[in-house]
């Protein structure tokens, strides 16, 4: 079912491309369905992993890998989720837990998730992140690999992370039989510095007032580009972002026609069909500019010292380390990006990112930045409370449009 | 020598007890007991574990012993949000958080040990005593004293001999982990002493999971019929265990790797092997000789949360009944499940005493 759906979705966005009909959002979904294809397809080597593990340097041994969370916000987006939270809920599954670790679950339960050669789960960005790896390995009887992520970016936290990272080119090599070619992990962390290089210039023009992106055109694409990170895909990918935008803000064409508000998505956006961002749009001339999890804050790897480059980067992720840590990213993405208030979608059962809540409200408001929490479940739309979502929003709007024609921003 | 009467506060079993002793302070966990009004969850979420919530609600309302500084753990996503809400709740507080790697091998040990250095460097500098390998291992002796002596409360309240039964070892548990620890060898003689025969109308069960500090609590599980022969809880059998230190390595790295060895909560994998937990579980309920196991598993706690249909399919290929109670690590949250701890005791062979 899955690879049809992939291979379906990449013969329709080919066949726009050979129309002329392509857009760097089309490029970006093509991507995506390719990593799905090679995910399903049976054919080579597949890890799951969890979010912080390096895939660029798993793409230079050869080894598709992708996160598990992947297949939640998948199966989210194309309405099928549903079966999958019912099918881990008779399992034993907490519905208090993620719906991405439910759904992967459920999913696994019923035979949908790709049987996976090994596993690489990693401590952070959280507790059952790692614990749903773990259900993985069980199930499918695989070897598993941990990766400790220390909590601070301490030189003593980037050598144990770069050992670690180190010690697992052996732990892949061990399971593939081919062993890392330092030619080409050369090549890929060229392309992994070219993509880090691209999608600072991308980031640089979405901040332009009005943004030129549209609504859809950076969703979750700061998390799903590390998928690509090192792959010629991935270049190409951002390079289309780079150049669609260059172009919009060269011919003065915004992603929304009447940008009146700036708005900041913490943490993930909510992966069903759902009207609330087109109605922040249409009712408000809200645009969402800035995404916690569009953000590049690592330095460019170093060809000679490939592992200790990534392990910073893994720790550079915003949901690394103390809340504070995370509250400084998003106030420097609101400065940056100029905006008027920020959304918190408090994902229900993240105790990672949702737990920290009450303290980035505080930061935020400190800092005068107008911060609306939500209660939703990104993945799981059964319990969608729309009318109550759309009340909350609409008095948060109103709230920045005064505070902006009055000046106060 | 110091005041041995400074307090360090600390939330999470894996806390290096025996480091702080040897500074010259006594360890106070800082248990989820209280009465205090609900508040956490303005600086966290109201979707967040209750035992993190609690504490920080005794933060909130200063219900707390006058303390040094608090030393919380990298134990999970809850914990270390815990550790970030104290620094607001409490900002004038000492704090320090430590590291914990998932799994005992030589790479995770160095690193801990690290850690667990830095800690005796953090409380040098709230004028700890300095700590050396020798007055760790005399620390850890005297923890393993006190370990000993409530495996011996244990194993009396297991075949019913303990006065108070596992109400009061609970109470043992808990003052073992708020009392200087040279008294904790008298509390469980003095306990010891008291006994009083076995109950046979209850029925034995094996109880896991993760907080579980409230005497309350065990008091209405034997009030249904529950007789506690073993448990592998934070706060309880779990909490103060056995520590070999007498490997070839040094002092701190023994520590390490004995702490990081020790019987597990869910967040760990000290083999680094999958599925670890559930067959610990499985293992303990077998030799405890229950003829059930009750799960208690605090709300939001993801660790436990996503292990339990591992665990419950574990359990059930042994043909183990096995009876979750999701709760918030007190006894009211106990009670309103009364009826499904009764119906379990019914089936596995028992009735309500």
């Amino acid at each position: 079912m899955m690879l049809e759906y992939f291979n379906n979705l990449i013969s329709g966005i080919e066949a726009k491309q050979h129309l002329g009909k392509s857009s760097a959002r089309s490029r970006f979904a093509l991507e995506l369905a390719r990593l799905g294809r090679g995910l399903y397809s049976g054919d080579g080597t597949v890890a799951w992993c969890g979010i912080l593990a390096p895939f660029d340097l798993l793409h230079a041994m050869g080894v598709t890998s992708c996160f598990v969370e992947f297949v939640g916000a998948m199966l989210a987006s194309t309405g099928t989720v549903g079966p999958m939270m019912e099918q881990s809920e008779q399992l034993g599954y907490s519905t208090d837990g993620c719906s991405y670790h439910r759904a992967v679950y459920g999913a696994m339960a019923q035979g949908l998730m790709p049987e996976p050669d090994f596993l690489i789960g990693t401590s952070a960005v959280c507790s059952a992140g790692l614990a749903s790896i773990e259900n993985l390995a069980c199930h499918y009887g695989k070897e598993m690999l941990t990766i400790h992520v220390p909590i601070d970016d301490s030189p003593a936290a980037v050598a144990h992370l770069a050992d670690q990272f180190r010690e697992m080119t052996h732990f892949v090599a061990r399971q593939t039989g081919r062993p890392l070619d330092p030619v080409r992990l050369r090549e890929v962390i060229g392309r992994t510095n070219r993509m880090r290089e691209l999608t600072l210039e991308v980031y640089r023009l979405a901040r332009q007032v009005p943004t030129p992106a549209r609504r859809r055109d950076l969703v979750n694409f700061g998390i799903v580009s590390a998928l690509f990170l090192g792959s010629p895909g991935g270049v190409e990918v951002v390079e289309a972002y780079c150049n669609e935008f260059a172009e919009k803000v060269a011919g003065e064409k915004p992603g929304l026609a009447d940008e009146r508000l700036r708005l900041l998505w913490v943490q993930n956006r909510i992966q069903f069909a759902n009207p609330l961002e087109k109605l922040l749009e249409q009712e408000y001339g809200a645009a969402v500019v800035a995404d916690e999890l569009n953000d590049i804050n690592w330095d460019p790897i170093d060809p000679e010292d490939p592992f200790t480059g990534m392990a910073s980067r893994a720790l550079s992720v915003s949901f690394c380390g103390p809340a504070e840590h995370r509250l400084q990213v998003l106030l420097r993405l609101a400065r940056d990006y100029r905006v008027d208030g920020a959304i918190n979608p408090c994902h229900w059962g993240c105790r990672q990112g949702t737990g920290a809540r009450g303290l980035l409200e505080r930061g935020l408001r400190e800092a005068g930045v107008p911060t609306l929490n939500l209660e939703v479940d990104c993945v799981d739309p059964r319990s969608f409370s729309e009318g109550q979502l759309k009340t909350r929003l609409e008095a948060f709007m109103e709230t920045l449009s005064r505070r902006k024609s009055s000046g106060l921003n | 020598m110091k005041e041995k009467s400074r307090k360090i506060g600390f939330t999470c079993a894996y806390t290096p007890l025996a480091v702080i002793e040897a500074a010259g302070f006594t360890p106070h966990r800082i248990l989820p007991l209280s009465e205090v009004a609900d508040q956490a969850g303005q600086l966290l979420h109201d979707n967040i574990c209750p035992h993190v919530k609690r504490v920080l609600d005794r933060a909130l309302s200063g219900d707390l012993p006058d303390l040094q500084g608090v030393v919380f753990m990298n134990s999970c996503d809850a914990m270390r949000r815990l550790a970030d809400a104290w620094r607001t709740a409490r900002p004038t507080d000492p704090v320090t958080i430590l590291d914990l790697p998932i799994g005992a091998d030589d790479r995770s040990v160095a690193y801990f040990q690290e850690e667990i250095e830095k800690l005796a460097t953090w409380l040098g500098a709230l004028d700890g005593e300095r700590v050396t390998g020798d007055q760790i291992v005399s620390s850890v002796r005297k923890y393993n004293q006190a370990a000993t002596a409530l495996e011996r409360a244990a194993k009396s309240a297991a075949v019913g001999g303990l006065r108070g039964g596992r109400r009061a070892l609970q109470e043992l548990f808990n003052r073992s982990v708020t009392s200087p620890l040279d008294d904790i060898p008298a509390l469980v003689e003095q306990q010891l002493q008291n006994n009083e025969p076995k109950k046979d109308a209850l029925v034995p069960v094996f109880v896991f999971g993760n907080v579980l500090p409230d005497p309350d609590a065990f008091e209405m599980l034997a009030s249904c019929g529950v007789h506690v022969v073993l448990d592998d809880l934070c706060s309880g059998s779990r909490q103060i265990t056995e520590l070999d230190v007498s490997r070839a390595a040094t002092a701190w790295g023994d520590l390490s790797r004995a702490l990081l060895s020790r019987p597990a909560c869910a967040r760990s994998l000290p083999s680094l092997l999958p599925g670890e937990h559930a067959r610990r579980i499985l293992s303990m309920a077998q030799e405890s000789g229950a003829r059930g196991v009750i799960a208690h598993v605090m709300k939001f706690c993801d660790p436990y949360l996503v292990r339990m249909p591992a665990i419950r399919q574990t359990l059930r290929n042994a043909d183990i009944p096995l009876l979750t109670l999701e709760g918030d690590c007190t006894q009211r949250s106990l009670g309103q499940q009364r009826t499904r701890i009764e119906a379990f005791v019914e089936m596995i062979g028992g009735s309500p005493s």
